[in-house]
């Protein structure tokens, strides 16, 4: 029992801090609030094949890796196409081929987030080659035409989203069950806790050197509680994310409802640090060259893809299943 | 990361739970009075004989010199068992003043308490807040003088927890007169046999009495009761409160999660004044949920913090975060209670073990309020962990 990161595991983090933050650092997102369709930074790294087989390519890390990537990919609200390209990963991982050419970015996967009413609604890139789809009962994997789609600005301006007739979509592969759902729910809790964490530390920094009434914000009860409050929220949500990702790694009978509760926390945590940072910064918060409304935007659009309250509730109120502290 | 226990560690779990079903006192412990601080010593001494006493408390002084994280299955075990809450009258001995007196205490002090606590002969006290310095404990007034081989305590002292059943008390004055803040207090174990004390029950909300106000009227207590050096008992003070903010509540953190899921069956069967099961009402529904992840997340914080004492040796100021955390979270809880179980929950006769939940309504203050208020924790996150700038 060990629930820290062993050296191995802070050196992925480390990396994947170093190559976010200096390749894609929040501000990116100011002179350019879209994100480019480009891939190549990060299969030149292998970040797209942490949980790969070595056979396609990946370096047959396991979520735990992965999931430390999407913590920093949170950070900076990193580009978006990178989620959908590593659930297309995870998709394909039995057919080398395909997994193959999709940790090398030689093809690309869009996002399919929502079909209903006979239309399909795309996040990511509508030229791309792929559509994957991930459901708690099945996770699919298309070929994907957007010619026809059209586009729909997002609320998030750095992802393109697009609205599409179901027949832009013909079937691929599909997995039934939620392995590749729970896989999926890890990544954007990480993203959300990274979002979190973000919120927290541009709050902080700016209560330190911004003055009201003749002193540092920072130095008022009404600025320093609710920050401590984020701190707490950030604290349950990384904590219980450590734990469902290695939950599941290790194939726990209680994992779903690891990952279920580690959804609920780091939504939680990512909604209100997000909000409590724009408040807490006055004025300045909610203009457009702030930093502030990207990490409000991203954490939308995350909760979003996590699953609603309803849906995340049913694993934690079904005592039956819930597993206790017994290991054996 | 990983979550698997070793050998040695399912062994000790093994162990711990064919002990306990074999143990564990047929009859109830009595809400409060002497009868229930007896059953306290009692099953201490149980634990003491059957080697359980002490679990991470190093061998040379007695304990079984285990880890942490076998600490945390022992309480596990025990919250399994439905053994006897370890938060009883033998708490401030256990978790307070014998971890105080293993880091600062003299060799003769440590010979004469550390068994005496490990055995449940002697019950312990606090002495810290006082009527005008709670969450400012630094500007506490009671004091002492040097008089030849003795302090010389005048003042008082308040929320003394079951002092009425306590044969010592950690007690922290004021003995370099003049002295401001932190500076020129001492730590130093007062016998509650010495002459000039005087225990005064305060009733609370719950209708019980577990908690005093002391006085001192020239009470003489020998020099060589002094924990840590004269003039340095904030710093000893602060070792015993990092280490109950650390890893003091761990057991609570695992009952808490028993506890949600006796409060989603309740609610499963449970019909609100509409004739619907109150697990059915979707607001109902959503809060239990965000509450039993809050505690998957305090059980997950208790290995994290495990593993950070491992790598540096202390919990650090996240103990803050834990305390914050657990006490509004039961506190979320017991409010829940209050709203399903309707009339059901207006049947107070103040006794825990016929009101559960009523009771521990009324507590949830108690834990928010007690050993540094949740404000205070604020403070304390603020100052120590995110640096912000400091307005006291």
């Amino acid at each position: 029992m060990f629930l820290a990161l062993d050296s191995h595991e802070q050196e992925i983090a480390n990396a994947a801090a170093d190559f976010l933050g200096n390749e894609y650092p929040l501000q990116r997102l100011h002179p350019q609030p879209r994100d480019a369709h480009d891939l190549a930074p990060f299969c030149e790294l292998g970040w797209l094949g942490l949980a790969a087989p070595e056979e396609a390519g990946g370096s047959d890390l396991s979520q735990v890796e992965e999931m430390l990537f999407f913590l920093e990919h949170g950070r900076v609200a990193g580009p978006m196409d990178v989620y959908a390209q590593v659930l297309g990963v995870a998709v394909a991982a039995a057919d080398g081929a395909l997994c193959a050419s999709l940790v090398a970015g030689e093809a690309s996967v869009a996002l399919v987030v929502e079909q209903r009413e006979g239309a399909v609604r795309i996040v990511g890139n509508a030229a791309a080659q792929y559509a994957v789809e991930v459901t708690p009962s099945h996770a699919a994997l298309y070929a994907f035409d957007g010619s026809g789609c059209d586009e729909v600005l997002c609320l998030d301006r750095s992802v393109a989203m697009s609205i599409g007739a179901p027949g832009c979509l013909q079937e691929v592969l599909r997995l039934e069950g939620d392995s590749v759902w729970r896989k999926a729910q890890i990544d954007l809790c990480a993203m959300m806790v990274g979002v979190a964490e973000s919120a927290l530390a541009m709050i902080v920094a700016y209560a330190k050197e911004r003055e009201t009434f003749g002193r540092a914000i920072g130095a008022y009860q009404a600025v320093r509680h609710p920050c401590s409050d984020m701190a707490v929220r950030n604290e349950a949500a990384r904590s219980q994310l450590f734990y469902a990702a290695t939950a599941l790694r290790e194939g726990h009978a209680d994992a779903a409802m690891q990952v279920d509760a580690a959804a609920l926390l780091a939504q939680r945590a990512a909604i209100m640090n997000v909000d409590t940072n724009i408040q807490l910064h006055g004025g300045i918060g909610v203009t457009d060259e702030h930093d502030a409304h990207l990490l409000l935007k991203r954490a939308n659009l995350l909760s979003r893809l996590a699953g609603s309250a309803k849906r995340l509730r049913a694993t934690l109120l079904d005592v039956a299943s819930s597993g206790d502290c017994d290991p054996t | 990361m990983n979550l698997e226990y070793s050998e040695q560690d399912n062994d000790f779990r093994a162990r711990a739970r064919a002990w306990l079903r074999d143990n564990i006192p047929q009859q109830r412990r009595p809400a409060h009075g002497e009868g229930a601080a007896q059953f306290d010593r009692d099953w201490q001494r149980r634990l003491y004989e059957g080697g359980w006493a002490g679990v991470n408390w190093p061998k040379e002084y007695g304990g079984l010199g285990l880890s942490a994280l076998q600490q945390v299955i022992w309480y596990e075990e025990c919250a399994r068992a439905g053994a006897p809450n370890y938060i009883n009258t033998t708490y401030v001995a256990l978790m307070h003043a014998g971890p105080t007196i293993i880091a600062c205490g003299t060799q003769e002090q440590k010979a004469f308490h550390l068994e005496k606590i490990l055995s449940g002969e002697n019950l312990w006290c606090q002495g810290f807040s006082e009527p005008n310095a709670g969450s400012d404990l630094a500007s506490l007034k009671t004091s002492g003088v040097v008089d030849g081989d003795y302090l010389v305590v005048n003042g008082s002292k308040t929320w003394t927890t079951d002092g009425q059943h306590a044969d010592f008390q950690e007690l922290l004055i004021r003995t370099e007169p003049g002295s401001e803040r932190h500076r020129g207090l001492t730590w130093v174990i007062c016998d509650m046999k010495t002459p000039g004390i005087t225990v005064t029950p305060i009733r609370t909300m719950l209708g019980d009495e577990h908690v005093n106000t002391t006085f001192y009227d020239d009470v003489k207590i020998p020099l060589t009761n002094v924990v840590g050096a004269l003039g340095a008992g904030w710093k000893t003070a602060m070792s015993t409160l990092s280490f109950e903010r650390g890893t003091g509540f761990i057991g609570d953190q695992l009952a808490l999660f028993e506890r949600v899921n006796q409060v989603i069956e309740l609610a499963g069967r449970t019909r609100l004044e509409d004739g619907s099961l109150a697990i059915e009402d979707s607001g109902i529904a959503g809060r239990i949920a965000q509450i039993k992840a809050d505690t998957m997340a305090i059980r997950a914080m208790t290995f994290a913090q495990i593993a950070e004492i491992e790598s540096s040796g202390g919990p650090g100021p996240k103990g803050s975060i834990m305390k914050l955390l657990v006490t509004g979270t039961a506190k979320s809880l017991y409010h829940l209670v209050a709203e399903i179980l309707g009339w059901e929950f207006m049947e107070f006769n103040g006794d825990r073990n016929d009101n559960l939940w009523s009771y521990e309504y009324l507590w949830s203050w108690v834990s928010t309020i007690a050993g540094g208020t949740s404000e205070i924790q604020r403070e304390i996150i603020a100052d120590q962990l995110l640096e912000l700038p400091r307005a006291r």
